[in-house]
């Protein structure tokens, strides 16, 4: 990071600095002091909402938490700044870690409903729990922020306090939001089936996501409550929720510039749209409305876009072999494995061996279990029953994240990469999450690999289908796995493409991986598979070499359709 | 008997929330995605009773049930625009886009209203009048007896249509696999759009039916889809009998616990448990039908 990037921000920060120190008026000053708090509360809401992508109906619900934290302390106990900054932070996220297990693990609309309840919960609680909360009228008389003796009043001092938090909590974000953590958000948010395949642990992120906008939430409050000197129910209000969700949607939902856009703008609006009156809050309303429907991305996307650092891959000065590629030799089993979806049985008991070096083709007809196999082996649909073992090890219940780092990856039918990011992140994020040691292959090493080295910088959702595939493999691979598991790697491939995936897999093989690869494509398996396994009705129909399986009777019947 | 009175007024108040629960399911079912305004939309039908109870002559006294067509007219009306707006333009955006444009909306009408008709509760007109008889020593009130019967009729209707008709069977075949439902030619906008109007004319009708006994307030729509969420998360994600039965619980759930204790208790309760209901079940009470393909 060269100075030159720095000149947008250090030029907004003395016009920031000259204005409020010139022209604003003590009104203004305050409109500025308020925007701060919220840049502060809309930077932790993105992290919720714009990273992770989970609608959390409770980020208002910590700003008041923080809020009546600060004022609780300050007016009851004269606690200083440097106490009950500190403690509001603490309680926000100490709610959010009490409500995070239940409500993390829920789906959109559950996790909405469920962060709705804890919102409306607190707001009884603050009306109706008056000697602590001072019930629907709050408490007033809170002091102004004291540091050490000193108290900044209203005016300069306080917008100068607002700001310098303001200012260390867009540092955090910054550091929080690291270009691999946002790439690791961004499959999370937009793959979220395929991510825990490549070491993903999107259950981690998005708790991580949570406490941190609670906390900036908590900071956003108790700052709230030194500019208004009252705390009321207000703070718990779903208004709060309101304005942080419009000034996020508005701003940008994850650049640090959307914060300040949509904060300092939604903060001044009312003066200029002040012949409204009470229509007011229908034309806010109508802008959030407005702004998700044509521009979703926010202002800040009609900035420049922050420079991406890298250009083509350099190749690696060695040769790159498939060598560096394969893990350790390990034997897949897998034994006894059901899996049903109501009536339907889609692995019935199936047991199966992969070793190292090998290449297993699965065929069978559409419904045969084919992709449920898939989903069982990598822990992403578990099994009813039967064990799995990888080296030895129990891998049964381990959850997908964790069987991929344990050596176990795959790449999925329909490829799942998410459209922004460029190869090379999607790549390197696989490397990081999917716990490749030190000795594996660099990001560049596997790019190269796969033939994918002018390719680095493009967003994936350029590339065409046959190269998609390939950058599916690449991810797979890059961790150096045991086991290799690639659902119908060779699907909408032309010849050429095909036989270059095939090549790429018995060069894998060779270097000692154990691969499993589905496919309908008998042609594409036959030359690269050692061994041929036909499915049907979730079992085994038949397996051994691949032209014994293919001229098999029961195979020909159930598979081409064919009388024996 | 004070238990039979309190079970009166629980079961008004559930089928009023029957009917918000239900037209809730009825859009979710066809568009998969949650409309945040709907609580908001069960408040603009009772001030649309409000607004059109003060057009009758003020000296001959009307029973509140011949507003019941213009309310349901209103309120689909106001469905369909939401649809329209809010819902169809990004049908193909991930959940979230429709949670915040309907949010927006919401926004947008909890606030109209407010500037319209000013923050203070307002009244409709009771159904069909004021005050009750004796049964068994209880008080029965007549608006509590009007409201449980208005609702059993429009969800019986409803039931009627969606089993009985064409147009229902294509309701159920959209809500099952819309997919599969436009491959056999059925016109799916059409049908989510029909599903705006409908879910959003049962919300309207609910406010009708609120808007005397429980008055309306600019401000009720947050707590109103709350109860609606509630009730469809106990009753089974995406089932019209479980969301009526869910809201019914609740009502019942509620008066009781405010019997015994107060209101706010009543609600404070209410939410933890839904709270511990998801913590247990993460998948809601009676899980979710579909499944996902990786």
């Amino acid at each position: 990071m060269t100075l030159r990037n720095h000149i947008p921000a250090a030029a907004a920060c003395s016009v920031l600095i000259f204005y409020a120190t010139t022209f604003a008026s003590s009104y203004d000053q305050r409109l500025l002091a308020l925007s701060g708090v919220y840049v502060i509360l809309v930077l932790g809401y993105q992290f919720i909402f714009g990273h992770a992508g989970a609608l959390s109906l409770a980020q208002g619900s910590f700003f008041g938490a923080g809020a009546y934290a600060t004022g609780i302390l300050a007016s009851r106990w004269d606690l200083g700044f440097l106490s009950t900054l500190p403690l509001s932070i603490a309680i926000a996220a100490l709610l959010a870690a009490l409500v995070a297990a239940p409500v993390l693990r829920l789906r959109t609309h559950y996790f909405a409903l469920a962060t709705l309840a804890l919102a409306q919960l607190l707001l009884l609680a603050a009306v109706n729990w008056e000697g602590l909360t001072g019930g629907a009228n709050g408490l007033s008389g809170v002091p102004p922020v004291s540091i050490l003796g000193w108290q900044a009043q209203r005016g300069f001092p306080l917008v100068a306090v607002v700001w310098a938090i303001a200012g260390v909590a867009m540092l955090l974000a910054r550091q929080q939001m690291n270009p691999a953590r946002r790439a690791a958000f961004a499959i999370a948010r937009e793959t979220p089936l395929a991510a825990p395949a490549f070491g993903i642990d999107a259950g981690l992120l998005r708790f991580r996501a949570f406490l941190i906008s609670a906390a900036f939430g908590g900071a956003a409050g108790a700052l709230f409550v030194h500019t208004n000197r009252v705390v009321s129910p207000e703070t718990l209000g779903f208004g709060v929720m309101v304005t942080c969700l419009t000034m996020t949607v508005v701003g940008g939902r994850t650049r640090i510039a959307g914060a300040l856009i949509g904060a300092l703008l939604l903060t001044h609006m009312p003066e200029w749209l002040r012949g409204l009156e009470a229509y007011y809050l229908v034309a806010m309303g109508a802008l959030l409305l407005t702004m998700v429907l044509f521009a979703p991305d926010g202002l800040a996307a009609f900035l420049p876009a922050p420079k991406s650092q890298s250009g083509p891959a350099a190749l690696p000065e060695h040769a790159v072999s498939a060598t560096g590629f394969a893990g350790p030799p390990a034997t897949l089993d897998a034994s006894g494995l059901h899996k049903a979806f109501g009536g339907i049985r889609a692995l019935d008991g199936l047991s199966l061996t992969l070793a190292s070096g090998e290449i297993v083709g699965v065929i069978g007809p559409n419904g045969a279990g084919k992709t449920t196999l898939a989903n069982a082996l990598s822990g992403i649909v578990p099994p009813d029953a039967g064990t799995m073992h990888l080296a030895g090890r129990m891998i049964s219940y381990l959850a997908p994240h964790d069987i991929a780092r344990a050596g176990l990856t795959r790449t999925f039918q329909a490829p799942q990469l998410p459209s922004a990011l460029e190869v090379r992140e999607i790549i390197a994020t696989a490397r990081t999450h999917a716990g490749a040691q030190a000795n594996a292959p660099t990001v560049e090493d596997a790019l190269a690999f796969c033939g994918l080295a002018d390719m680095a910088s493009a967003p994936a959702g350029t590339l065409p289908h046959g190269l998609r595939r390939r950058v599916e493999i690449c991810r797979a691979i890059v961790s150096r796995p045991s086991v290799l598991i690639l659902d119908e790697p060779a699907a909408g491939l032309t010849l050429e493409e095909q036989a270059e995936i095939g090549t790429l897999c018995r060069a894998l093989a060779d270097a000692g991986m154990a691969i499993l690869t589905i496919d309908h494509n008998v042609d594409f398996l036959k030359p690269i598979a050692d061994r041929l396994v036909c499915m049907a009705e979730g079992r085994i129909l038949a397996y051994g070499n691949p032209d014994g399986v293919l001229a098999d009777p029961a195979v020909r019947a159930a598979y081409f359709g064919m009388d024996a | 008997m004070i238990a039979t009175q309190l079970l009166v007024n629980a079961a008004a108040l559930g089928a009023a929330y029957a009917l918000v629960a239900v037209g809730f399911v009825l859009v979710l079912n066809a568009t998969t995605a949650v409309n945040f305004a709907h609580g908001e939309t069960v408040v603009a039908g009772g001030f649309a009773a409000v607004a059109m109870a003060s057009l009758l002559p003020p000296d001959i006294s009307v029973p509140g049930l011949i507003l019941l067509p213009g309310v349901l007219a209103v309120s689909a009306l106001l469905g369909l625009a939401i649809g329209a707006l809010a819902y169809l333009p990004i049908r193909n955006q991930p959940p979230v886009s429709v949670f915040v444009t309907t949010i927006a909306v919401g926004i947008i009408i909890a606030n109209g209203l407010n500037a319209g008709f000013g923050a203070a509760p307002r009244s409709a007109p009771p159904l069909i009048g004021t005050g009750g008889f004796e049964f068994l020593g209880a008080t029965i009130s007549r608006q509590s007896l009007a409201i449980i019967a208005t609702a059993a009729i429009l969800i019986a209707a409803l039931a009627w249509l969606l089993q009985r008709t064409q147009l229902g069977r294509q309701f159920r075949a959209c809500a099952q696999d819309p997919e599969m439902a436009r491959a056999l030619g059925i016109q799916l906008t059409r049908i989510t759009l029909m599903a705006f109007a409908l879910g959003t004319a049962f919300a309207g009708a609910a406010g009708l039916l609120l808007a005397h006994q429980f008055f309306v307030s600019a401000s009720d729509g947050g707590v109103l889809i709350l109860k609606a969420y509630i009730a469809v998360v106990i009753g089974g994600w995406g089932s019209l009998r479980g969301a009526a039965a869910g809201a019914l619980l609740i009502a019942i759930f509620e008066v009781g616990i405010a019997a015994i204790a107060s209101q706010p208790v009543a609600e404070g309760a209410l939410y933890i448990t839904v709270l511990l209901v998801l913590f247990v079940r993460p998948q809601g009470l009676f899980g979710e039908p579909q499944q996902v393909r990786a």
